[in-house]
């Protein structure tokens, strides 16, 4: 444990309640959204799967657009083998020949080893085990010339993807290859941001106060306009992103 | 500190308004940020679009009248994640502690996405002077460090160079050939970059947001820079302002709905960023130590002052510099430090003192768009006219803007708007004199258009060296009112 550098938080904190004026007394009345307790976020989130539940046909549509629209490109599937057949020609279109994928449910729906292996491409999966080196799968991941995900959620107002960290899904999967690909499924989605922290205010007060050590938002690829205001797209992340959205 | 320029804004102007370069860089700014910001707000409707202002804005309220409670609780939800929070009062005290932290781990190499708060510290010399090699990896910080220049926009850094000018310095610095085609040269960059955060040990990042509910660290970026800073390297240091923590993290929902669209028109950025703690036993990956430096620096002063505290709501989205007149005419380095436009004429004399900067505050001409553009509504010309106020009654003469001549003149004329007799005489006196000098060899004006380009007199010349002044009208409004329109008896 680390000794804390700088001065003491109360040192600092007095600092702040002299420019404040008071003492240390806490926010009265109290701010509204931390009052909330488990059975009060869980009634909330009971509320919002219940109308995700009827919308979903509508939403599925709306997430569809608004991606687009942020640079995705989509492909709409109703059932795995079209995906599959889909993800084949994808990588026989962009010549695939290193390939890297995430340990998640999804691939126990959409298969993708076997089909891409038989093409000829190195397929690597970020397996969880204390054996795997970090460094091989960072050498594996550097290498690749696509990477495949799922996703946790997909929200619908912004076209976003939504990974959380998980056993056998690595940061660099959706950032290091050129390409992202990740598979969508119509459980992932929701209809907004507001839905989105509300469960994830949930899942933390479930997991005992643990957020998990990050929450990224994908949305379209890497991008900039930092030179002349022209936009350039791919600087330090992927310069193609693919969502294959089932259902 | 980063150097400090801000006494040459007077100056620094002068040369930059006259610069063909930055005019076309700076008129881009209009037509594309600001243009791209409109359109988002339509899309979303205006009504709503001020909703979400005002929720925004009793956010922040709430947030910094309760500084106090929610950065105890931000501090304690880090530790609960594994990470470490660092108080600094001061830029030498965030450097320290940032040194320590690169002397004890013995941290050779470090890559760093775009932090406002770091150009204010002058974090990058502090490092390097511990022997750390740092990089910054935002396209636009990248060039700008390798040109060893400031930010000149707060989104966009390096807005004020051209394609050929990078291209240049891409080829003097990189030894590559020289390209001027921008993908090229993004391309450039991320070569050049990859291998560092590669080998970085250290990524530093600042914070969009900081979230005490949960210890979350937020940041907002295009490039994909930020999630490789903090991600690829084996320890992550954010380093960031007090002000930017919000309560809840359902308080995140209206500012990731306001930034990128007051920023650059964005519905969303290609990247959200939350980061609470290192990685934990079950991850992949991810930087095994999580540090948070917090920093003061002269915040708190702000914050005890009821006429700027409302500065510190700003959530740094440029949209004030994209709309004002001034900025668009200076462009940023005229401001002489790091913050620029209407907000950083509030944040820079606030933070290093009236003394350095009074010129800031008069760099308006208090039209109020930038109010009107804030997604937090902060009112910015009430606080530049605050500040003129303190530098004019300052009992410090250092702290006041004008001299001694300038005042006797705005006394003079402020005499002269309140007597409608001495402001007749005035005007009958300069028409006189107008036309007496029109019919003298040695005219000192230059005319076009009714419209007088340059005057070869005190003061006046001043004023005409970068705009144009009118004549006097043949006949004051005064007087056709008195011999013609009172007459009409559709008037009447």
């Amino acid at each position: 444990m680390d000794r804390t550098l700088g001065i003491p938080k109360s040192e600092f904190l007095d600092s702040v309640r002299r420019s404040l004026g008071r003492n240390p007394v806490p926010p009265d009345p109290a701010y509204p959204r931390l009052l909330d307790d488990m059975s009060s976020l869980q009634e909330e989130a009971q509320r919002i799967r219940a109308r995700l539940a009827e919308t979903r046909s509508t939403l599925l549509d709306k997430f569809a657009e608004v991606a687009q629209v942020r640079g995705w490109n989509v492909h709409r599937t109703s059932n795995p083998e079209s995906a599959m057949a889909h993800i084949q020609s994808l990588a026989d279109s962009l010549e695939v020949k290193n390939a890297v994928r995430s340990d998640q449910e999804v691939f126990g729906q959409v298969l993708v080893d076997a089909p891409l292996e038989a093409r000829g491409i190195n397929m690597t999966t970020v397996l969880h085990g204390p054996d795997k080196s970090r460094e091989s799968l960072r050498s594996s991941i550097i290498a690749a010339d696509i990477g495949l995900t799922g996703a946790d959620y997909a929200v619908a107002e912004t076209g976003s993807v939504i990974v959380l960290p998980r056993k056998g899904l690595s940061r660099l999967v959706s950032l290091v290859p050129p390409v992202h690909l990740a598979i969508v499924r119509p459980e992932d989605l929701i209809e907004s941001l507001d839905d989105l922290f509300v469960l994830r205010r949930l899942a933390y007060q479930e997991n005992g106060g643990d957020m998990g050590s990050y929450l990224n938002f994908i949305t379209g690829p890497s991008r900039t306009a930092d030179i002349e205001q022209t936009l350039v797209v791919g600087v330090h992340g992927p310069k193609e992103v693919h969502l294959v959205l089932l259902g | 500190m980063a150097d400090i320029k801000t006494r040459d804004f007077s100056k620094s102007s002068a040369v930059s308004i006259l610069d063909p370069q930055l005019r076309k860089a700076l008129a881009q700014v209009g037509t594309g940020f600001d243009a791209a910001r409109r359109a988002a707000i339509d899309e979303v409707t205006p009504e709503l679009w001020d909703e979400w202002r005002e929720e925004a804005r009793q956010i922040k309220i709430h947030a910094l009248e309760h500084l106090d409670y929610y950065l105890d609780l931000l501090e304690q939800n880090v530790a609960k994640a594994g990470g470490h929070v660092h108080f600094a009062k001061d830029a030498a005290q965030a450097n320290d502690i940032m040194g320590e932290l690169v002397r004890t781990r013995n941290i050779k190499v470090a890559t760093k996405s775009k932090s406002m708060v770091s150009e204010e510290l002058s974090l990058n010399p502090a490092l390097e002077a511990q022997g750390v090699d740092v990089y910054e990896t935002d396209l636009g910080e990248y060039i700008i460090q390798l040109a060893e220049e400031t930010p000149f926009h707060l989104v966009a850094p390096a807005l004020h160079k051209t394609k050929e000018q990078v291209a240049q310095l891409f080829t003097d610095k990189l030894g590559i050939p020289y390209n001027e085609d921008i993908n090229g040269l993004a391309a450039a960059a991320r070569t050049a970059l990859r291998e560092k955060f590669l080998e970085a040990d250290l990524g530093i990042s600042g914070a969009n947001f900081l979230v005490a509910e949960t210890g979350t660290l937020v940041i907002i970026t295009n490039e994909g820079n930020g999630r490789l800073s903090t991600s690829a390297p084996r320890i992550h240091v954010g380093i960031t302002g007090m002000e930017k923590v919000i309560p809840s993290m359902q308080d995140l929902a209206v500012f990731l709905r306001l930034l990128p669209r007051s920023a650059t028109g964005q519905g969303i950025t290609s990247y959200v960023s939350m980061v609470t703690g290192p990685r934990r036993a079950d991850d992949e990956d991810g930087p095994e130590e999580f540090h948070l430096i917090i920093v003061d620096n002269g915040r708190s002063k702000m914050l005890a002052d009821p006429d700027l505290r409302e500065a510190l709501y700003c959530i740094r989205c440029a949209a004030c510099l994209n709309i004002c007149p001034v900025y668009q005419k200076v462009g940023g380095h005229a401001y002489g430090w790091v913050y620029p436009g209407p907000i950083g004429a509030i944040v820079t004399p606030s933070l290093i003192g009236l003394k350095e900067a009074q010129d800031l505050p008069q760099a308006s001409s208090l039209c109020g768009a930038c109010r009107e553009v804030c997604p937090v509504k902060i009112n910015i010309p009430r606080m530049l006219l605050h500040l003129r106020q303190k530098s004019a009654e300052s009992p410090d003469p250092s702290e006041r803007s004008a001299g001694l001549v300038p005042n006797l003149l705005a006394g003079g004329y402020a005499r002269l708007m309140q007597s409608p007799g001495l402001l007749r005489t005035s005007h009958k006196l300069g028409r006189w004199k107008q036309n007496i000098w029109a019919a003298m060899p040695l005219f000192p004006f230059t005319k076009r258009n009714g419209m007088i380009r340059k005057a070869s007199l005190p003061l006046l010349s001043r004023w005409t060296r970068s705009r144009d002044l009118p004549e006097l009208p043949k006949s004051a409004f005064r007087d056709i009112w008195k011999n013609e329109l009172s007459k009409d008896k559709d008037v009447k």
